[in-house]
């Protein structure tokens, strides 16, 4: 049997009180485009966080390709590349200083570094101002710097937080073309977004968390025939007769989004 | 803006003093909000002691000028409380209180209600709150003094007050303005770096070319009374006078031009302000370059034996100081500074370093030392929301803090060479023994300091945001634990520096020196084993803190 990319067990974050991630025992298989949806304060960013080192886990455990984190942490940085939700750049860098940087940090002799960051600039048409600073990047800019960053060292699983926040349609086509590429070769992506038509267009499978704890999970054609299975039994809001659902249908009849006219605010214009 | 009664008004402005009240509860909620406050209390207590002896310095002083006919003298008091007013908040941006008020835009607060909360809570820092003080004092010395003048000093110090208020607001403005831009904050910081020098270029100036009749020194005093009775502070001090002579046209006269001159800043402000209040944005955007398409990138550094990220981060810590003018600026004022006391050493007995030349070279190295801490205690200041990145990639934190410390290490060796260099032509070269002794005392002091330095980074970070370089308030357990280290470590090397001289031989204060460097460093190594435990246990804490927006 296949060790999958990613494997958590019981996996728990609290903050004080507060129950950001409960419970989340998730499976991402080898070579999948994997979209983690939720809606704001579900626990997605607290969950991308906690499988890429940035924050600690109150309980359970995370395996990445059968590596335990917690145990080997450095054995797994060295396997995935990361586009946190801030970006982490180093704003007083030019974009190749950036990528030549981050090549060495994770190992890759000088050599290397160089001829891979000039190919991702190039890649990311990003080689045209070779002497202007990040800082004085756009925001588009920065988020193709920051993916091409986060592949230098040719990860085996790539985490994105977010990565069309904010994003033109031409840097979005840059970047989607890159990662199919990636998936194209074997390598796993694991992405957050709200933006759901991108999800369903790149995504094979999904996982749906909502008040910090896993609903859903599965293909889409899973989820799709869940949700059905669910109206069926009566369980569920009824679906048009012979309508396929979408994406963003089976999100909303998964975590219950669909807010009756007669709640909203009766003194608003 | 229309349609905002008084009423609603006065709801605006509680509203914001309540919700700074809110932040500040919260933050004691945290151990370092906690820490912070204790410290903020400490170094309050020493600010305010210093400011209570000054207040009944210049009380009495006050007192003595009137009760004694000179009330004219009061010039020589509102012009050292002017300087201070003005200079201090510059000098020591850590205990300035900052509020961005862009923030309040969104609202629907009217412009008068906006300069009124920028005004109040600009003038909560040191300066204006002692400056304020300080007025209080004289206006009460001049109340023990002449009685009568008491409440015409009282109209005469407030608005003298709140043209100073108004003239720092004024100032920070727009220096706010002008770092708003990465171009322009660059040119501003060297002008402003200048103007410090030329500043400290003053003493050894009038030292070199102070007039050397009795006649000359009465004529250039002359010049100088007639020039300070035109600025405020003589202004000021001239209207309370000619007050204490009865002569009421040419105090009111007096007291207007004072008045004039605030109304003049005020306006100064206002273009400011207005500009704020209309919500400008300016923008970071730089010329396009030309296209150079087939220029390859550049391999990074190498040096055989040193790994690959710590040469990384290395590197990465060079580009970052030549981008940042402030940063470079700070790091050469000890050259400057050398030349600036050199400049008086044609007067032997004007100064300690003309004195004690021998001195020059440790003066030096300690005071680079000290500059140098401005980085060492917030490494990861700079890197605001990079952090992150270091806390994923695969390499030790240990690595990331060696890189950088090496930075540290080249920077301080590089401009100790400078410094001996300079000290060789503008006193006299160090003997071998003053040499020998000074570097053993900087490999005691640089090692306790970077392992100090690297703790604090990680337990008390605090984002740099350079476009705000002139407003930025420091950690303030930062600023406290700086302060007894650097105690420690002066009353450390003084005690070996004055054994050696007890003994005149100076190679004991070295072997001594090199004996405290051992455990120095092992203290620096104690602690760096324990730096991936430390970043790992306060990641979010470090992530929250500089990648805050």
């Amino acid at each position: 049997m296949d060790i999958p990319a990613i494997r958590t067990e019981h996996l728990t974050r609290r903050f004080g009180e507060l129950v950001a991630v409960e419970d989340v025992n998730l499976e991402v298989a080898s070579g999948q485009f994997f979209g983690f949806l939720g809606p704001n304060g579900a626990g997605k960013s607290t969950t991308i966080k906690m499988l890429t080192g940035l924050l600690a886990p109150t309980s359970g455990t995370m395996q990445i390709l059968g590596i335990d984190f917690e145990q080997q942490p450095v054995d797994v940085k060295r396997q995935i590349g990361v586009v946190p939700e801030g970006m982490a750049l180093f704003g007083r860098l030019t974009g190749a200083e950036y990528l030549n940087f981050v090549g060495r940090m994770y190992g890759l002799d000088r050599e290397t570094a160089a001829k891979r960051a000039g190919e991702l600039l190039e890649f990311m048409q990003l080689a045209d101002q070779p002497k202007k600073l990040v800082t004085d990047y756009s925001h588009g800019m920065q988020k193709k710097l920051a993916l091409a960053a986060a592949v230098i060292h040719g990860p085996k699983i790539l985490f994105l937080d977010e990565p069309f926040e904010g994003v033109d349609a031409i840097a979005a086509g840059t970047l989607k073309s890159m990662l199919q590429r990636m998936i194209a070769r074997g390598a796993t992506i694991f992405l957050t977004s709200h933006v759901l038509e991108i999800v369903e267009r790149l995504c094979s499978h999904v996982a749906i968390i909502h008040k910090g704890r896993l609903v859903a999970q599965g293909s889409l054609e899973e989820l799709r025939a869940g949700v059905e299975a669910q109206a069926a039994s009566g369980d569920g809001d009824q679906l048009a007769p012979g309508k396929k659902l979408t994406l963003e249908e089976i999100f909303l009849h998964t975590v219950g989004g669909v807010r009756s006219a007669e709640q909203e605010l009766s003194w608003l214009g | 803006m229309a349609g905002m009664n008084a009423a609603q008004v006065r709801d605006q402005l509680k509203a914001i003093a309540l919700v700074r009240w809110e932040i500040f509860l919260h933050s004691l909620q945290t151990t370092r909000g906690t820490l912070e406050l204790f410290s903020r209390i400490v170094i309050g207590a020493v600010i305010t002691s210093g400011g209570l002896g000054g207040a009944a310095l210049v009380g009495g002083f006050a007192w003595y000028f009137v009760s004694h006919d000179s009330p004219e003298l009061l010039a020589l008091l509102l012009w050292p409380v002017f300087m201070f007013w003005q200079f201090f908040p510059v000098m020591a941006t850590a205990f300035a209180e900052t509020l961005d008020t862009s923030n309040l835009l969104r609202f629907p607060l009217n412009y008068r209600s906006y300069v009124l909360v920028r005004v109040v809570y600009g003038a909560l820092d040191p300066a204006t709150l002692l400056g304020s003080l300080w007025l209080i004092a004289i206006a009460l010395g001049v109340g023990i003094g002449a009685p009568r003048l008491f409440l015409w000093t009282v109209i005469v110090l407030a608005l003298f007050g709140l043209f100073n208020l108004l003239l720092t607001q004024m100032v920070f403005a727009w220096v706010e303005r002008w770092l708003a831009q990465r171009r322009t904050r660059e040119i501003f910081a060297v002008l402003f770096f200048l103007g410090m020098i030329s500043l400290q270029l003053i003493g050894p100036m009038m030292s070199r070319f102070r007039p050397r009749s009795a006649s000359g020194l009465v004529r250039v005093g002359g010049e100088v009374n007639i020039a300070q009775r035109l600025l405020p502070p003589g202004l000021a001090a001239h209207s309370i006078a000619s007050m204490v002579h009865g002569r009421i046209g040419a105090s009111l006269l007096t007291f207007a031009f004072v008045g004039v001159y605030a109304l003049v800043i005020l306006r100064f402000l206002s273009v400011r302000l207005r500009a704020q209040y209309r919500g400008e944005n300016l923008s970071e955007v730089t010329k396009s370059e030309l296209v150079r398409h087939g220029e390859g990138v550049r391999a990074g550094w190498d040096v055989r034996g040193v790994s690959a990220p710590i040469m990384a981060v290395f590197e990465k810590e060079f580009h970052y100081l030549s981008r940042s003018g402030p940063m470079l600026l700070t790091l050469i004022t000890p050259i400057i500074m050398l030349v600036v006391f050199g400049i008086g050493q044609g007067r032997p007995g004007t100064g300690f370093l003309q004195n004690k030349p021998d001195f020059a070279f440790p003066v030096g190295a300690a005071y680079t030392l000290l500059l140098l801490t401005n980085l060492v205690y917030n490494n990861f200041g700079a890197d605001g929301g990079g952090i992150q990145f270091f806390l994923v990639s695969p390499a030790k934190f240990r690595e990331i803090v060696v890189g950088k410390n090496l930075t540290h290490m080249a920077v301080l060796a590089g401009e100790m060479v400078l410094v001996w260099i300079g000290v060789s032509l503008l006193f006299r070269r160090p003997s071998l023994a003053m040499t020998a002794t000074t570097i053993a005392g900087i490999l005691f002091a640089a090692p306790l300091n970077l392992a100090v330095g690297n703790l604090l980074s990680l337990y008390a970070p605090k984002k740099i945001a350079f476009e705000t370089f002139g407003r930025q308030r420091a950690s303030q357990v930062t600023v406290l634990t700086s302060f007894g280290v650097q105690l420690i470590v002066f009353a450390l090397g003084a005690a070996v520096f004055m054994l050696g001289r007890y003994y005149r031989d100076l190679w004991i204060s070295a072997g001594l020196f090199l004996a405290l460097a051992a455990v120095s460093f092992g203290i620096y190594f104690v602690v760096l084993g324990r730096v991936d435990g430390v970043a790992q246990r306060r990641r979010e804490i470090l992530t929250s803190e500089l990648c805050k927006a």
